[in-house]
C-alpha cells in the first residue's frame, strides 16, 4: 500500500478520535493531564526502541504507569492541581534525554519520537487506532450521557446514586489510549494537537452540546488531512503541519464566533457555570 | 583521572554550569512562588513551548547571537497570550492554552524543518546544552534572571494580594490585568534564561518543581523561597558532579541537564514520602 494512503487513514482516524477524546480533554479539562502526558511517554518509546520493540507497545506500558504515578501525586495533600502533571512531564522528558544521552548510536528516532512521522506509520499502528477509536465510540454510545452528566454536576451525579470512579476510569482511560496511539504519526509534543484542537473548535461553533463530537471529527479529519497534504507540498515536518492546521482551524473558529456573535446556548452557559462553580469548591477532581 | 568534587567544579566549564544553575535556582525560587500561587504551572509549560518558535527565527538570522533575542520577543509575545487567554476562565481556556501551546510549537518544527541539517538543530534546541554554556551566553542568562527577579521583586507584594484575595484585590482598585501580566512576563524571562542551558523542555521543570518541594516540606512562607532556591542548587551541584563522575569514569555521556531534573524530581518524590509520614504521624499522636 502506498504509504501516503496510510498516513491519510491514520490521521483520518486520528481526527475522528478527536470527536470523542478531544470532547471528553476540553469538556472535562484535562488538557494538561494530555499534554503532560504525551511529553512524558517519550522515554517509554525510547527504551522500547533501544530494545528492538515496539514503540506503540512501550509507550502504551509506560503511559499506564504515568497514569498511576499521576492519580497518586494528586492525593497528596496541600498543593495545586497542576503539580502532579508538571512533575510527571519533568519525570519523563528528563528520563527520556538521559536515555538518549547514554545511547547515542543505537538510531533511536529522537526527532520521530517527538515530532511524529506520518508517513512512516505501518499497518499495525492503524489498526491500533481503529481498535482504540472503536472501542470509545461503543464506550461514549453506552454511557455517554452519564458521562456528560458527571462531566457538569460530579454533585448531582453523585446524589442521585450513581459512583464517579467508573466514568473517571473510562474519561482517562480514552483519554490516555487517545493520546498514545496518537504519537507514532504526531509525535509525543504534538500528538495532542490533533485531538484537542479540533474539539476545542467545535466546542465554540456548536449550537448545542451533542454536536461538538460530531463538528470536532469533522473538524480534526479535514485540519488533519490538509495538514498532511501541506506537508508534502510544501516540503515542511508533517507533525509540524497538522498542529499548525489544527491551530488555524481553532482560530477560525474563534474568529468566526466574534463575527456571528453566536449566543452562548443554555446548556453550555450551564456547563459553564457548574464547572465555575466546582471550580470555585476547589474542583477536587482535577488533575491536570 | 581522579577529581574530587571541587576541584572538578573549578573546570571552565564545570564552572559556568554550576554558575548556570545557580542563577537560574535563585530565580526560579522567586519566581516559582507566583507560579505555584496562582496555579501557573500549565501556563508556564505553554511559555516553554512558545519560545521554540522564538529560537528558530532568532538563529535563523543571527546565528547563536541570535537565539536570546528571538526567545525574548517570543516569550513576552507568548506571555500577553497566555496571560490574555487564561483570564477568560472556564473550559474554555484550559484547552485554549493547549491551543496555542502546540500551535506555537508547530510553528517552530515547521520553520526549522525548512532549513538544512534540522534534526541536530532540533536536538539542541530540546535538550540543551549545559557544558557548552559560554561566558557570553552565561552573562546573558544572568542579565535575563535578574530582570525577572526585578521584576518580581517590584510586584511582589501586589502579586501576594491578588493570589489570596482577588475579590479585595480588585475592590482596593489594583489592576489585576496589570498584575497578571507582570508575573508571566518575569516567567517568560526566567525561560529565556533557562532554554538554552536546560533545553526547551525541561526548563519547565525549573520553574514547577522546586517550588512545588518547598510547598510540601514547609507551610511558612518565608521559608517557601529559601527551601525553592536550596533544593534545586543542591541537585544542580549533584547532577552536575554525577555526570561528570560517570563520564570520566564509566564513558557514559550523561545529560547533565537531564540529571539535574531527574534529582529535583527524586527530591519531590521524597518530600511527598516525608508529608505522608509526617502527615500519619501528626494525626496520630492525638488520637
Amino acid at each position: 500500500m502506498n504509504y501516503f494512503f496510510l498516513a491519510s487513514v491514520e490521521i483520518a482516524l486520528l481526527g475522528l478520535l478527536s470527536g470523542i477524546a478531544g470532547t471528553l480533554i476540553v469538556l472535562r479539562r484535562r488538557s494538561f493531564f494530555a499534554v503532560a502526558l504525551s511529553h512524558a511517554t517519550f522515554p517509554g518509546g525510547v527504551v522500547f526502541a533501544v530494545l528492538g520493540y515496539n514503540l506503540l507497545l512501550g509507550q502504551a506500558l509506560f503511559a499506564v504507569l504515568l497514569v498511576l504515578v499521576m492519580t497518586a501525586l494528586s492525593r497528596v495533600p496541600g498543593q495545586g492541581r497542576q503539580v502532579a502533571s508538571g512533575v510527571v512531564l519533568a519525570l519523563g522528558f528528563a528520563l527520556g534525554t538521559l536515555l538518549t544521552s547514554i545511547n547515542p548510536g543505537l538510531g533511536v528516532p529522537v526527532e520521530a519520537l517527538l515530532v511524529g512521522s506520518p508517513l512512516s506509520v505501518r499497518t499495525s499502528d492503524i489498526v491500533v487506532t481503529a481498535a482504540v477509536l472503536t472501542a470509545s465510540l461503543l464506550l461514549a454510545l453506552g454511557f455517554g450521557r452519564r458521562m456528560l452528566f458527571h462531566t457538569f454536576d460530579p454533585v448531582g451525579f453523585a446524589a442521585a446514586g450513581f459512583s464517579a470512579w467508573p466514568v473517571e476510569l473510562a474519561a482517562t482511560g480514552v483519554i490516555a489510549a487517545a493520546v498514545v496511539v496518537a504519537m507514532p504519526a504526531v509525535g509525543a509534543i504534538l500528538g495532542v494537537a490533533i485531538l484537542i484542537a479540533p474539539a476545542a473548535a467545535a466546542r465554540l461553533l456548536a449550537p448545542r452540546i451533542e454536536w461538538i463530537p460530531p463538528l470536532a471529527a469533522v473538524l480534526g479529519v479535514a485540519s488533519g488531512l490538509a495538514g498532511l497534504w501541506a506537508s508534502r507540498q510544501f516540503d515542511l515536518a508533517a507533525g509540524g503541519a497538522i498542529g499548525l492546521a489544527t491551530t488555524l482551524v481553532f482560530m477560525a473558529a474563534l474568529l468566526w464566533r466574534r463575527v456571528a456573535r453566536i449566543p452562548a446556548k443554555e446548556v453550555l452557559a450551564h456547563g459553564r457555570t457548574q464547572t465555575k462553580h466546582l471550580a470555585a469548591r476547589g474542583g477536587s477532581r482535577e488533575t491536570g | 583521572m581522579d577529581l574530587g568534587l571541587l576541584e572538578a567544579l573549578q573546570l571552565p566549564f564545570m564552572a559556568r554550569a554550576l554558575a548556570t544553575l545557580a542563577v537560574l535556582s535563585v530565580a526560579a525560587g522567586i519566581v516559582g512562588l507566583g507560579i505555584s500561587f496562582r496555579e501557573m504551572e500549565f501556563v508556564s509549560d505553554g511559555m516553554v513551548h512558545a519560545v521554540f518558535p522564538g529560537l528558530v527565527v532568532g538563529a535563523a538570522l543571527g546565528g547563536t547571537a541570535g537565539l536570546l533575542p528571538g526567545a525574548v520577543v517570543a516569550a513576552l509575545a507568548a506571555a500577553v497570550l497566555f496571560t490574555l487567554l487564561d483570564r477568560r476562565g472556564g473550559a474554555g481556556s484550559d484547552a485554549a492554552i493547549a491551543v496555542g501551546l502546540t500551535g506555537l510549537f508547530s510553528l517552530g518544527v515547521v520553520l526549522v524543518s525548512k532549513q538544512r541539517g534540522y534534526v541536530a538543530q532540533l536536538q539542541d534546541l530540546l535538550f540543551g546544552h549545559l557544558l557548552t554554556v559560554t561566558e557570553a551566553q552565561l552573562w546573558q542568562i544572568i542579565v535575563v534572571a535578574i530582570l525577572a527577579v526585578i521584576v518580581m521583586l517590584l510586584t511582589g507584594r501586589a502579586q501576594l494580594f491578588r493570589a489570596f484575595d482577588p475579590e479585595g484585590f480588585r475592590a482596593a482598585g489594583f489592576s489585576v490585568l496589570r498584575t497578571d501580566l507582570a508575573l508571566s512576563a518575569a516567567t517568560a524571562m526566567l525561560v529565556v534564561a533557562g532554554v538554552q542551558a536546560l533545553g526547551v523542555l525541561m526548563v519547565v521543570a525549573m520553574l514547577t518543581v522546586p517550588m512545588a518541594v518547598a510547598r510540601l516540606l514547609t507551610r511558612r512562607l518565608a521559608w517557601l523561597v529559601p527551601v525553592a532556591i536550596a533544593v534545586p542548587l543542591l541537585c544542580g551541584v549533584l547532577g552536575l558532579w554525577w555526570s561528570f563522575v560517570w563520564s570520566v569514569e564509566h564513558d557514559l555521556a550523561v545529560s547533565p541537564g537531564a540529571l539535574v531534573v531527574l534529582l529535583l524530581v527524586a527530591a519531590y518524590l521524597l518530600a511527598v514520602v516525608l508529608r505522608v509520614v509526617l502527615r500519619r504521624r501528626g494525626s496520630a499522636v492525638p488520637a
